[in-house]
């Protein structure tokens, strides 16, 4: 099972190598340069609202990487058995189930990468900088909201990309069918907001998507 | 276990339009066993429903004794399979895919792997997306014939091929089946190429088995009759009428299968004699099985 893994982890890091590094270079680099208004030797500090402002602003960008790392890692784990039609992989003494596994696994054991590239910029940062009295920061735990929101965007994403056109298909076409009815819906006046609903049930709490909404602040009160 | 491979009375559709059906397969252990039919007969989806890749609407499947698709995880790690279509990523080196799948076959033969390597003259080194089709086709009998399984399972190997290439894959299948005594199920639409390797064969066309016997009974008892006399009707004949022609004045050509020389004595009956028999190669005798298939409504 080991060797199992190790072969599909390489394969994976084959594909996926130059989005992990470049994820994992910008999940290091946030941390940093949201706390760049904080107070250095060679300046003086921001205001705790600036930097909170700052902060904030900077924070956009986690969720961002983490939907974009979870969509690209997601995309190229099953890239190579769709170009191959899966011959390949239905072909290998295992079950099924665990060859998924063995893919979503070593998909999330790459990603791990950014995660802690997060949490050690996160610390370099909070560690180099000085912040104004009364603000706190919160390395490990934007770090974990990280990793979470990873989790959550590759898993949504594996399982997408992990079907048939067909299944895409299927999905596209539930969409489509929704935006019909709420088009419809509009025009003779019907009280109906589906997508609004959609929306508030996915990233609402406790919806699934909730991790990727509210402010994710690397240094708050 | 005497059969390799084992289908009953299978039964699968592809769309609307063409469906596998009744079909039988026996097929011996430690046999070479040829599988012909013309493209688009059902070959490869056969193929695939023995290795659990579709799921038969109907019939039984068994594969070195387990059935199929029920028991695919551990059948798969017996069986080498060697599909039609290169199915392996582009993007890995030789070298890169034999070590992925060293990794799922515990009888993995490192040594016959490398010995493979060098004796298809194979870079480890280079992608196999840039490989040429031989070069693909031989990686793909190397790792077919490492994971050292019982039963191989080759649905077209040698297809667009170069003749040094597929000497070249047949020699080393011939040689891993003289010293493993593993059962080869091959198919093909080349006659020649099977009539060379296989002791056992079965035809196939629109999705039915046509027939299935030992290659020399194929080959031997295939012929074409010249009989002169024939009356119009033929009822009940001792052997199988594939194909009757109106000759150029000396006498009917009949071709025939199942052929004995004490049957002679049965158109002798019917007021008839037989003036030459003449061998069919296995490709003549292919063709006339056919086209004599596709006479009778279905």
């Amino acid at each position: 099972m080991t060797a199992q893994f190790r072969a599909v982890l390489y394969t994976q890091w084959k594909w996926s190598r130059i989005i992990v590094v470049l994820g994992t270079v910008g999940a290091f680099a946030i941390p940093l340069l949201s706390l760049q208004g904080a107070a250095r030797a060679d300046r003086g500090a921001l205001q705790a609202q600036d930097l909170l402002r700052s902060v904030q602003s900077w924070g956009t960008l986690y969720p961002l990487l983490a939907a974009t790392l979870g969509l690209l890692v997601a995309i190229a784990a099953w890239a190579a058995d769709h170009r191959g039609r899966h011959i390949h992989a239905l072909t290998l003494p295992l079950p099924r189930w665990r060859y998924v596994l063995l893919r979503f696994g070593a998909g999330f054991a790459l990603l791990a990468a950014p995660i802690a590239a997060v949490l050690i910029g996160a610390l370099l940062a909070t560690v180099t900088a000085t912040l104004p009295p009364g603000l706190q920061a919160y390395p490990l735990a934007l770090a974990l909201r990280f990793a979470l929101a990873v989790f959550v965007a590759y898993a949504v994403f594996f399982a997408v990309s992990a079907g048939t056109a067909r299944t895409a298909g299927i999905i596209l076409a539930v969409i489509a069918a929704l935006i019909l009815v709420q088009v419809v819906a509009s025009m003779a006046n019907l009280d109906l907001n589906l997508l609004e609903t959609l929306q508030a049930a996915l990233v609402f709490g406790p919806g699934p998507l909730v991790v990727f909404t509210g402010r994710w602040m690397l240094v708050d009160v | 276990m005497n059969q390799a491979i084992l289908i009953e009375g299978l039964h699968y559709r592809v769309g609307k339009t063409f469906a596998i059906s009744e079909l039988d397969l026996h097929v011996p252990v430690g046999s070479i066993y040829g599988f012909l039919g013309p493209n688009g007969s059902g070959k490869t989806t056969t193929i695939r429903l023995i290795l659990g890749l579709l799921r038969p609407l109907g019939g039984r499947i068994t594969v070195l004794g387990d059935p199929m698709p029920e028991h695919y995880a551990r059948v798969l790690g017996r069986v080498g399979y060697v599909p039609e279509q290169p199915h392996l990523d582009g993007t890995l080196t030789v070298g890169e895919l034999i070590a992925f799948q060293s990794a799922f076959y515990p009888r993995w033969d490192r040594a016959r792997a490398a010995e493979l390597l060098t004796k298809f003259e194979l870079d480890a080194e280079q992608l196999f997306g840039r490989l040429s089709k031989g070069q693909k086709a031989k990686v793909m009998i190397l790792l077919a014939l490492a994971q050292c399984g019982e039963l191989l399972v080759l649905d077209e190997p040698t297809d667009g091929l170069d003749p040094v290439v597929r000497r070249d894959i047949l020699g080393a299948l011939l040689t891993y089946v003289s010293e493993r005594g593993a059962t080869i199920f091959i198919s093909s639409h080349l006659v020649h190429e099977l009539e060379r390797v296989c002791d056992w064969v079965a035809v196939m066309d629109n999705g039915r088995l046509i027939t299935e016997s030992p290659m020399e009974k194929l080959k031997h008892g295939t012929k074409r009759l010249v009989v002169s006399g024939a009356p119009r009707d033929v009822t009940n004949p001792p052997f199988r009428m594939l194909a009757r022609e109106a000759g150029n004045g000396a006498g009917e050509s009949w071709v025939v299968g199942d052929w004995e020389p004490d049957m002679a004595s049965y158109i002798e009956g019917l007021g008839a004699s037989v003036r030459d028999v003449i061998d069919l190669d296995l490709e003549d005798g292919f063709v006339e099985l056919l086209r004599s298939f596709r006479r009778v409504p279905q």
